[in-house]
């Protein structure tokens, strides 16, 4: 057994002078062990919905509370949440799934404004903010706080009312969590009271020019739908990197002791340049252990 | 120090290699702070396309470009690209 780890992990005469781990084969097979346990996880995902949130954290409250923290902070006042506003932000989330397209305006034509318009909700000023692929709720408001015009929607005084859709499905044929956030300021409301003294009440439209929703619709009409409602389920992202970081890390640690022996001993062999596997490594480490999902549109 | 040994022997492939991880690095810092999931993905297809470019004319410069030696290459990007798919959604 100590002979085999020492065949895995040393370079010697046995193993033709290169760690057995950073042989062809051993490498092909930690492949297959990270794609059989990705399936394992789809198929986990799937079978059982409430073990892993495949979708994500996010929920409409959690959404509309940080909005109205973000407008807090600069003394604005706090979004109402109006259930038809969020029957038009489901519905533009899944009109993006059931067309296949992530933008403002559907392929066939449709602005954010025919959604608003579908459900009956009349409107002076109105604005939509699209997100995919988050995984909390967190993130997800700060992605968009990040960018000026998704921010500038969020903290925009003239809005008084909220929607959002967070609706899963597959899009481009990859499961997702879609976002879409409708703000408005409902037609003939009364004066805004906020900081601001700048109020226009003639018929406006704020559009994001690229925003980017995330939608979860189960059933139209039902604002948030998160299939790891019930309980604390585990990320499988967060398994996914893990599992890479550990395979990642431990071929890095063997490929520095591979070249650090057979450099001291300066033994002659056909092998790929250990330095630059570590360099390359390296940057796909950094990805796994920083990298960021979620994409604001 | 025994990696600064064999980087002195190619100095040149190894600035190269140098210049696409730091681009790598820039580029996916830069996406990272702006939460673009899918240009951070292709950042990795980018690099481990470049890194298997740069590991044909590192090992044609030395002597030594073998079947055997590409696999290892081959699969090293093959299991980043893959990390990337999977891990950045």
């Amino acid at each position: 057994m100590a002979k085999f780890i020492s065949l895995l992990f040393i370079p010697q005469e046995k193993n033709n002078h290169r760690a057995l781990l950073l042989h062809p084969s051993f490498l092909g097979i930690f492949i297959a062990l990270y794609l059989l346990n990705q399936s394992l996880i789809q198929s986990l995902t799937i079978l059982k919905p409430g073990i892993l949130g495949y979708s994500s954290e996010i929920t409409v409250d959690k959404v509309i509370s940080q909005t109205n923290d973000q407008r807090q902070k600069l003394g604005l006042a706090p979004l109402k949440y109006n259930a038809v506003l969020s029957q038009s932000a489901v519905a533009k989330a899944q009109d993006m799934f059931a067309n296949n397209y992530w933008a403002h305006n559907s392929p066939q034509g449709k602005t954010p404004w025919d959604f608003f318009k579908s459900v009956g909700y009349q409107y002076s000023v109105a604005g939509e903010n699209l997100a995919k692929d988050f995984y909390d709720t967190e993130g997800l408001i700060k992605a968009w706080m990040n960018s000026p015009t998704h921010r500038d929607n969020i903290l925009n005084p003239k809005y008084q009312e909220i929607g959002i859709g967070v609706v899963n499905g597959i899009l481009n044929g990859v499961k997702t969590t879609l976002v879409v956030q409708h703000f408005a300021l409902p037609l003939n409301a009364p004066a805004i009271a906020k900081k601001s003294d700048s109020v226009s009440t003639s018929e406006e439209i704020v559009i994001n020019p690229e925003p980017e929703i995330i939608v979860s619709t189960q059933s139209l009409g039902e604002t948030v739908v998160n299939l790891a409602a019930s309980g604390k389920a585990i990320s499988p992202l967060l398994i996914s990197k893990i599992i890479g970081t550990i395979i990642f890390s431990l071929i890095v640690v063997v490929l520095v002791i591979d070249s650090y022996i057979t450099l001291k001993d300066q033994t002659p062999r056909f092998t790929g340049s250990s330095a630059s596997h570590i360099g390359f490594l390296l940057i796909i480490l950094m990805l796994l252990i920083f990298g960021r999902q979620g994409t604001i549109f | 120090m025994i990696i600064l040994k064999e980087i002195q022997k190619n100095p040149l492939d190894y600035v190269i290699l140098a210049i696409i991880l730091i681009f790598a690095f820039i580029a996916f810092l830069f996406f990272n702070q702006n939460f673009d999931s899918h240009n951070q993905r292709r950042v990795v297809y980018v690099t481990a396309a470049l890194y298997l470019l740069w590991s044909l004319l590192h090992h044609y410069h030395r002597g030594d470009l073998q079947a055997s030696i590409i696999i290892e290459y081959l699969l090293l990007a093959i299991f980043a690209v893959i990390i990337a798919l999977t891990t950045l959604v």
